[in-house]
């Protein structure tokens, strides 16, 4: 019973977060909707009886990718640099012209309907049960075991991010002399 | 139960499309990061919904999780770049950034 | 699952509670199921609402009585006696304020920061273990879900800093943030290394283990959890904005940090945050490392009388706590910003990873065994043993 009143409040918060998220010109609110959206996909997660997962979408997302993204816009100045480089888009910052607006959204219209169509007859022959989702025990056991490799690697791999974000966003010492507005 | 399965896939669904779609319209890159993550998010959705409703046990959960940690290294990357041009070009527009066309 | 249960799970088998849901579903015409899990949502959140709105608003009484004390004042004493009804007042005050936005912000964010505050500390209450039957939520994942929800509360002050448009917000807003990131680091190492001692991130296999005589808490189980107690507290202590970690808000370089341009309740929610948070991360210490609400000898275990004895249980130790974060606040001058950061990366995280490798270490040569257990096998053993 909760796990369908869960599951049809995160729908309801994927698509409305969703399509504010498109519809809005500003990249700050995209940015806070992104978040709606994302927890509205933790809510599946949790709905679906993996609450490891779920917790770990929030943990990461909303900790820290959504914050990252907020620093970034704001440490890019927003939409006020933007409108003041492009004179043309100054009502519309950040968003293409209506051309590419239109486009856009047909084809993210056709992929919807096609994927949708194509997972309607997945699901109509695929045998449905509602199977057992292993907890987090199970899951470190899993990591540590079958997926050992795949695990190894990814740790390889955030450090590789760490050090490389680290290196990449370091300001030069040469005397730019700019400064800067935090 | 069919329901409940084609309510999570048509999530997924609308969350792929999404991504497409801001990678199109938008012309920040932050906002392609946010598409970029949103058509992660498809994915992990779907691996997700066929693990509950189909396979079990945990495969489809660790590989949620993986691409998971995948968005979170790629994000910050992606910001770090961002945060580079930002100084060097002084703007995140995309067609700002033609140095290699032509 | 039997994992997951709920206080709804609970509410629902009270028969008296099915009649008024029947009654309700029959009047509206649709399946009474549906109209129960609705009542008890809303039952419940009614009524936590109303203890925490409690519990942040005699924080600020407790804060300001215990400041005056400690400055050789009387603190608030005009309103009902002792002025226990000062948090009325005040309450009253901020809702009759007018509610003003700065004509430059950005609307929207500007009204949605106090919210986000609000429900990243309000959401971390539905795992919190106030007693055996007292947890709303028995979740299998608790602390990680509590360290996951409570990172709302850093965007929320973000997001208030930058709506604001004012350059005092701003900075407050970018402190807040990123100190609430770092510090998030030494506070989730310092929890894992209990984690690693308890085998589970639920509430229960961390209280199963300890026992309510000192010598059971996680604490004094072996000396890095001693230091991981003290890192946690100073870190939480940064995590939660408070003296004298308060650089998001600090009256003097900051006018009020993030919350300059909040007027009226909107204030209200930010302070009341603010103080709910404090208890909700004291609770979370009073349960990882001081034996969270298991009273000596059991007593009254499985009845009303029990739960209520361990409701105090968990209460004293967490108020108690709670008392030490505002005496901090009161004793200690404020930190500047590079120190701040420098305790955290260079300090804090280093010793908070040491312990984590130090508690595995302690668990694979003395078997998960705490300090107490491994001197009275040594004194029964006897000294000539070996």
């Amino acid at each position: 019973m909760l796990p369908e009143i869960v599951l049809l409040f995160s729908a309801f918060m994927v698509f409305l977060g969703g399509i504010l998220l498109i519809s809005t010109k500003n990249l700050m609110h995209s940015c806070i909707f992104l978040l709606m959206c994302l927890f509205g996909v933790a809510g599946v997660y949790a709905s679906l009886g993996a609450e490891f997962l779920a917790v770990t979408q929030i943990i990461v997302y909303i900790g820290g990718i959504v914050i990252l993204m907020l620093f970034a816009v704001m440490l890019t100045g927003g939409k006020e640099f933007i409108s003041r480089l492009h004179k043309v888009l100054n009502l519309a910052p950040l968003m293409g012209d209506k051309s590419t607006y239109m486009k856009g959204s047909i084809v993210g219209l056709i992929i919807f309907g096609g994927l949708s169509a194509f997972f309607y007859q997945l699901l109509k022959v695929l045998p449905l049960k509602e199977q057992q989702v292993s907890d987090y025990k199970i899951i470190g056991h899993s990591l540590l075991t079958d997926n050992l490799l795949a695990f190894e690697l990814s740790s390889f791999l955030l450090l590789g991010a760490l050090i490389g974000a680290a290196i990449i966003a370091k300001p030069e010492k040469v005397s730019e002399s700019k400064p800067t507005d935090i | 139960m069919f329901e409940k399965a084609y309510l999570c896939l048509l999530m997924a669904s609308f969350l792929f499309a999404l991504g497409f779609a801001v990678i199109f319209i938008r012309k920040s890159i932050i906002a392609i990061l946010i598409g970029l993550e949103l058509l992660l998010n498809a994915a992990a959705i779907t691996f997700m919904t066929f693990n509950r409703y189909v396979v079990g046990k945990s495969d489809g959960q660790v590989f949620s999780l993986f691409i998971i940690m995948v968005a979170a290294a790629e994000a910050a990357v992606v910001l770090a770049i961002v945060i580079r041009l930002f100084q060097t070009k002084e703007s995140i527009h995309v067609d700002e950034m033609s140095e290699l066309k032509n | 699952m039997s994992a997951n249960e709920t206080v709804i799970d609970h509410l629902l088998q009270f028969e008296f509670f099915q009649k008024i849901s029947t009654a309700i579903g029959s009047q509206i015409g649709v399946s009474h199921i549906w109209v129960w899990y609705m009542v008890a949502l809303i039952l419940v959140a009614a009524v936590i609402t109303g203890i925490l709105a409690a519990v942040g608003g005699f924080g600020t009484y407790a804060e300001r009585k215990i400041s005056a004390d400690i400055q050789g004042r009387f603190g608030p004493n005009r309103v009902g006696p002792y002025g226990l009804f000062q948090v009325i007042a005040d309450g009253l005050k901020m809702i009759g304020k007018e509610d003003i936005s700065p004509n430059e912000s950005d609307k929207f964010l500007f009204y949605l920061a106090p919210f986000l505050c609000i429900f990243g500390v309000v959401a971390t209450f539905a795992v919190l273990p106030f007693s055996a039957g007292l947890t709303l939520s028995k979740t299998n994942v608790g602390i990680y879900y509590v360290v996951a929800i409570s990172s709302l509360v850093g965007l929320g002050i973000f997001i208030a800093g930058y709506a604001s448009n004012s350059k005092w917000s701003l900075l407050g807003g970018m402190r807040g943030a990123s100190q609430i990131i770092s510090y998030e680091i030494p506070v989730t190492l310092s929890i894992m290394s209990i984690l690693l001692l308890s085998g589970g991130l639920s509430f229960e296999d961390i209280l199963a283990n300890q026992t309510a005589w000192p010598a059971g808490w996680y604490i004094f189980h072996n000396p890095f959890t001693f230091i991981g107690f003290f890192v946690y507290f100073v870190s939480v202590l940064a995590e939660t904005n408070r003296a004298p970690f308060d650089l998001p808000e600090a009256e003097s370089e900051l006018v009020s940090g993030y919350h300059t341009e909040y007027t009226g309740m909107r204030y209200g929610l930010f302070a009341l945050a603010e103080y709910m948070e404090v208890f909700v991360v004291c609770g979370l210490a009073a349960t990882l490392f001081l034996g969270g609400y298991h009273v000596p000898f059991d007593i009254g275990k499985g009845t009303i009388f029990g739960d209520i004895l361990q409701i105090g249980t968990f209460f004293a130790k967490t108020l108690g706590l709670y008392y030490v974060v505002i005496w901090v606040r009161w004793t200690f001058p404020r930190l500047r910003v590079d120190h701040l950061m420098s305790i955290c990366w260079k300090y804090l995280t280093p010793i908070a990873l040491f312990n984590l490798l130090g508690v595995s270490v302690w668990i694979l040569f003395f078997d998960g065994k705490s300090i107490l257990d491994l001197f009275l096998s040594a004194i029964s053993s006897g000294p000539v043993g070996h």
